[in-house]
């Protein structure tokens, strides 16, 4: 059982000292690695915290509404195995190791710790116990790969032997060298993304959105609507602004159908805003579309995401829950890129791709600032509008991001 | 004690001279570098040897020294075996594990030789303790040289002997040199003999190069000892004529001394006695140039012998494999 | 019924000299009963020849219970404390230890030396020491150290009929220690260690007294979640380094513990064995508890300070399973 801190890492370029506005987990619970564990409110927003290791949280220092600097511990991770501490950087060391010969008799002779020196791991000799360095030959693993948690970086036998579990199920889809037949969900996405991009004539528009606003809201709102809410998420609030927007341009939120030569060609009005949302799986994409969005408050559209998203995953959707959007978002989340053009899904007129949150410079009043933002990018069917009317709509949609209209509750 | 007849005496004297050849042929082939280690020389003290070790039987537990070539030969050792162990040769008594400091030769009741000084004794008398528990009547003989008495062992086995009233026989070749140190100077007491009588223990202080003296007080010593009357320490004094060790160079004797020395020969001092009594001085040259002749033969077969294979160097050490297989 | 470590050496004693005639025990006070009480009541049972007092002459006795054993008897001498071993070391390393292998096989030493080592508070420095390193470094000889009394009863007729010269070290800590002796129970034999409790994180090597006190350790251990494997040597020479290594490759971390002084102890040699022989079994380096580097003190604290314990052994074991 290794214990790995918790510590506030500088969110802003100035930040030193922040409020904790909450725990986003309590104690006993288990946390995973790079999911939001608090949220802190720093001069300028308030942002969340995200957890440093995998493990259980075993133990809060720092409450609600008390201040932490940055550096500060504010709690403490249990890992029950190496890989939690291994994911934080800075995680520090557990326990310290018997230095030896302080008991005046000395009666025993070295540690496990001795032969690691004094602990600075020599970058060119990957220190390793010769029954890891066997079993990593017989798998071919490089140990230089491997972080060890031996002392002063050891790698030992569970060290590997964690690597070899690991590396399996990649490496049988990796290392898979052979032609392989298409599952039916690659199937439909290869036709569905050649089509489109053979019949939709597509086009981009770019702006990037300030999320401040939303974020110290996303607090209130969740502080408002209590533990038992589903948690909000900027899906959400991207939902809705985009629901918003729809209604305002109808004409956007329209769907191309039919020959451009043909007399048969028509631009369809959907009757309310129907928006699909793109969810990674196992093995491709799935968009399930929630219906009449305008309709909805914040914390329903949060409940229908996040159910439409478990069942995406567990391929449990509807027909109709695959259909009926005029519009798409694409979030890749935290890792995502900075920027990227999404392909329109067929039938849709239109899709947003969310570039990752980042801290970025803008200038407010001539000042310098810096605050969260995202770079939005639309790609429109150009059969359906162009670009003043893609640009009005894609501007409007931040004006609503970034502003404090929202609603809660339908 | 039955008197020895003639024809004993006659043996006897081959005897003497078998010990003084082969002591010879030692020192000249550790002179060419033919021995390895450094064997030590009895030269000079084959009374004593011969004298004892005659009237022992082959069940008699006999012990000795460093210095132990001519009682080994004088208990009834072959020749040729012993010399070979003296090479290092593989059929040699102990397989060319022991050398000269180590000789032993079970069937001839040859129990060991030590180079510790003093390091026989209390193993004499373990011998002697075994014969009695076991109801033999077997005795025990260890040979020692005067240098022992500065061992506690010396003492600490005197005392235990005389204790539990055991059959050893003490025999102290009190040649007046312990090492390259003359008596008087390791010790305030000049025989050896006096220290019996503290640990009451029957004693004798005799002329060690006269083989008839020797003879006699051994032989009442012996029959003593098989009555069961206890241990007995007898001195032989006597005279080492090569050095401690061969390559010692005998800085420390005077010339006048080693003239001296040669005159006490005991071979010389038997002839005399036997020619004085009617034997035929050529018999007795005959009888030296026969040992001449068998220990000459006994040597170049043991320098002929072959060597040890170094591949059986971890043999021996127990007696069960399993034990043995310790890494070396 | 459950019996002293004491009371089950003198029963073994006595089915010896029953059964053999030429078994003898000889040493100082040994008729009288033995400094310890070991040989109590014998030399009235099997009569004053095969159980003989004599005076304080370890070299003589050594020599005298080695020219013995050349000549049919099968002695058992007692040497009231190991720390007077070196009164007979001359006889016991340069003649008995070497009489077979010098006379080329042709003599043998069938030989007991009964002592005992160990601190038991307050004997101070020249009645307390473990000196058995000493003599694992003699070809030729045999050393023995029991860690219970049903172990001691089977080891040490092992060790009189077995026909080598043999070193049998008792504890006097362990002379109180009361057992249970299995009726009919096969005779461990010498060259083989035993487990004396089975696990699967670390392998403890011990022997002697220190083998109960590594059982403590591993109790303490497993509540800690620690599944340790504790080796009884028995023998220390020779070693079973088959038991050794079974376990090792199980456990792949090793700690050996014993009440004698570290430096130069038999635990420098198990674990330059199990670097050599080992190496690539090995998920930690070779850890050793032992004595700290003095003599032992005469004050119960400063005893208590040098000696190694439970503490010790749990303390190194934890390192030796930390994670970073």
């Amino acid at each position: 059982m290794t214990r790995v801190a918790q510590e506030i890492p500088k969110v802003g370029l100035v930040m030193e000292e922040v409020r904790v506005v909450r725990w986003l987990k309590s104690v006993g619970d288990g946390v995973v690695a790079g999911e939001p564990l608090l949220e802190v409110e720093t001069e300028k927003a308030v942002v969340e915290i995200e957890a440093a290791a995998t493990g259980r949280l075993s133990e809060i220092l720092v409450q609600n509404d008390s201040r932490a600097a940055v550096g500060d511990q504010v709690a403490w991770i249990e890992c029950a195995d190496a890989q939690g501490a291994v994911a934080a950087a800075p995680a520090p060391r557990a326990v310290d190791p018997e230095p030896p010969d302080t008991t005046p008799a000395a009666r025993v002779h070295g540690t496990a710790a001795d032969a690691a020196g004094d602990g600075a791991r020599d970058a060119a000799r990957i220190r390793s116990t010769p029954v890891a360095r066997k079993l990593a030959g017989e798998h071919g693993i490089d140990l230089g790969g491997i972080a060890g948690t031996g002392p002063g970086g050891r790698v030992q036998l569970d060290d590997v032997q964690r690597a070899i579990d690991a590396s399996r199920p990649a490496d049988t889809g990796a290392q898979s060298l052979s032609p392989m037949p298409l599952s039916p969900m690659r199937r439909a996405l290869a036709r569905a993304m050649s089509l489109s991009n053979a019949t939709i004539p597509q086009f981009t528009v770019t702006r990037s959105v300030d999320w401040t606003e939303m974020q110290a809201l996303r607090g209130e709102f969740a502080a408002r609507a209590g533990p038992a809410a589903a948690k909000l998420s900027v899906n959400d609030f991207l939902l809705q602004a985009l629901a918003r927007t729809l209604i305002e341009f109808p004409a956007l939120n329209a769907t191309f159908s039919g020959d451009p030569d043909s007399s048969e060609a028509r631009i369809e009005p959907a009757r309310g805003a129907h928006i699909g949302l793109v969810v990674a799986v196992d093995d491709g994409l799935l968009v399930p579309v929630i219906h009449d969005v305008e309709r909805l408050g914040l914390a329903e559209i949060a409940r229908r995401r996040e159910d439409c998203v478990e069942r995406s995953l567990k391929g449990r959707l509807k027909r109709e829950e695959l259909s009926g959007a005029t519009i798409s978002i694409s979030n890749l989340g935290a890792e995502g890129p900075d920027r990227f053009r999404a392909i329109i899904n067929p039938p849709q007129s239109a899709i947003l791709a969310v570039g990752r949150r980042r801290d970025g410079v803008v200038v407010k009043d001539g000042v310098i600032v810096v605050r969260p933002l995202s770079d939005l990018t639309l790609t429109v069917d150009h059969r359906v509008a162009d670009g003043r009317l893609a640009s009005q709509f894609l501007a409007r949609l931040v004006t609503i991001l970034e502003g404090r209209n929202w609603r809660l509750e339908a | 004690m039955t008197e020895p007849k003639l024809t004993d005496w006659k043996e006897m004297y081959g005897a003497l001279w078998r010990i003084r050849l082969f002591e010879g042929h030692v020192q000249r082939l550790a002179a060419a570098g033919e021995i390895p280690g450094f064997p030590h020389l009895s030269t000079g003290q084959e009374a004593v040897a011969v004298g004892v070790c005659t009237q022992l039987k082959a069940e008699d537990a006999m012990f000795t020294s460093h210095r132990g070539h001519g009682h080994v030969l004088a208990k009834g050792s072959d020749i040729e075996a012993t010399f070979a162990e003296i090479l290092g040769r593989r059929t040699g008594l102990c397989g060319g594990r022991g050398g000269s400091m180590h000789l032993v030769d079970a069937a001839n009741g040859v129990l060991g030789a030590t180079g510790v000084v003093a390091g026989n004794l209390a193993l004499a008398a373990g011998a002697a303790w075994a014969a009695q528990a076991q109801g033999r009547q077997d005795i025990s003989v260890v040979f020692f040289g005067d240098g022992a008495t500065g061992a506690g062992a010396f003492h600490e086995t005197l005392n235990l002997a005389a204790l539990w009233h055991l059959p050893v026989l003490f025999v102290c070749e009190n040649n007046g040199y312990a090492e390259f140190t003359s008596r008087e100077e390791h010790s305030n007491v000049k025989h050896v003999s006096s220290f019996a009588a503290p640990y009451g223990i029957a004693t004798q202080t005799i002329d060690g190069n006269d083989l008839p003296t020797v003879y006699a007080a051994a032989g009442a010593a012996i029959e003593s000892l098989r009555r069961g009357e206890g241990p007995y320490l007898l001195e032989c004094m006597t005279f080492r004529m090569a050095g401690h060790y061969v390559g010692d160079s005998q800085q420390y004797r005077s010339k006048q001394e080693l003239a001296e020395i040669r005159e006490k020969c005991p071979i010389e001092r038997l002839k005399r006695h036997l020619t004085g009594r009617g034997v035929d001085p050529e018999e007795l040259d005959a009888i030296a140039e026969q040992a001449k002749t068998e220990v000459q033969r006994a040597v170049e077969r043991a320098l002929a012998a072959p060597r040890p294979d170094p591949a059986t160097v971890l043999e021996y050490v127990y007696r069960a494999p399993a034990l043995a297989a310790i890494p070396g | 019924m459950q019996h002293t470590f004491i009371e089950i050496l003198r029963r073994a004693l006595d089915e010896e000299l029953a059964r053999d005639p030429a078994v003898h025990l000889l040493g100082e006070d040994v008729a009288a009963g033995g400094a310890f009480g070991v040989t109590r009541g014998l030399a009235q049972k099997h009569g004053a020849a095969r159980v003989r007092n004599t005076p304080i002459s370890e070299a003589a006795i050594t020599g005298l219970a080695t020219g013995a054993a050349l000549c049919g008897l099968k002695p058992v001498l007692e040497i009231m404390f190991i720390d007077f071993a070196t009164l007979s070391m001359d006889c016991l390393v340069n003649q008995t230890a070497k009489y077979r292998y010098m006379s080329g096989g042709r003599l043998a030493v069938p030989l007991v030396v009964r002592t005992q080592a160990g601190a038991a508070g307050g004997a101070a420095a020249q009645h307390s020491q473990s000196l058995e390193a000493w003599f694992i470094h003699v070809p030729g000889l045999i050393v023995v150290a029991p860690s219970t009394p049903a172990e001691a009863y089977g080891l040490l007729k092992g060790a009189i009929r077995l026909g080598e010269p043999v070193l049998f070290i008792e504890h006097k800590r362990l002379y109180t220690m009361k057992e249970e002796l299995p009726e009919g129970a096969e005779l461990p034999p010498i060259g083989r260690a035993r487990i004396a409790r089975s696990g699967t994180d670390v392998t403890v090597i011990a022997y002697s007294a220190m083998v109960q006190t590594a059982l403590e350790a591993a109790r303490i251990l497993a509540d800690a979640g620690i599944s340790a494997e504790v080796i009884d040597l028995r023998t220390l020479l020779p070693l079973d380094m088959a038991t050794i290594a079974k376990s090792v490759s199980k456990t792949h971390r090793v700690l050996i513990a014993h009440e004698a002084v570290l430096n130069g102890g038999v635990g420098a040699e198990i674990a330059a064995r199990i670097g050599s022989e080992l190496f690539d079994a090995l998920d930690a380096p070779v850890l050793r508890v032992g004595c700290g580097f003095a003599p032992i003190p005469f004050a119960p604290e400063l005893e208590r300070a040098l000696l190694p314990g439970s503490a010790d052994i749990v303390r190194a074991v934890r390192g030796m399973m930390e994670r970073q």
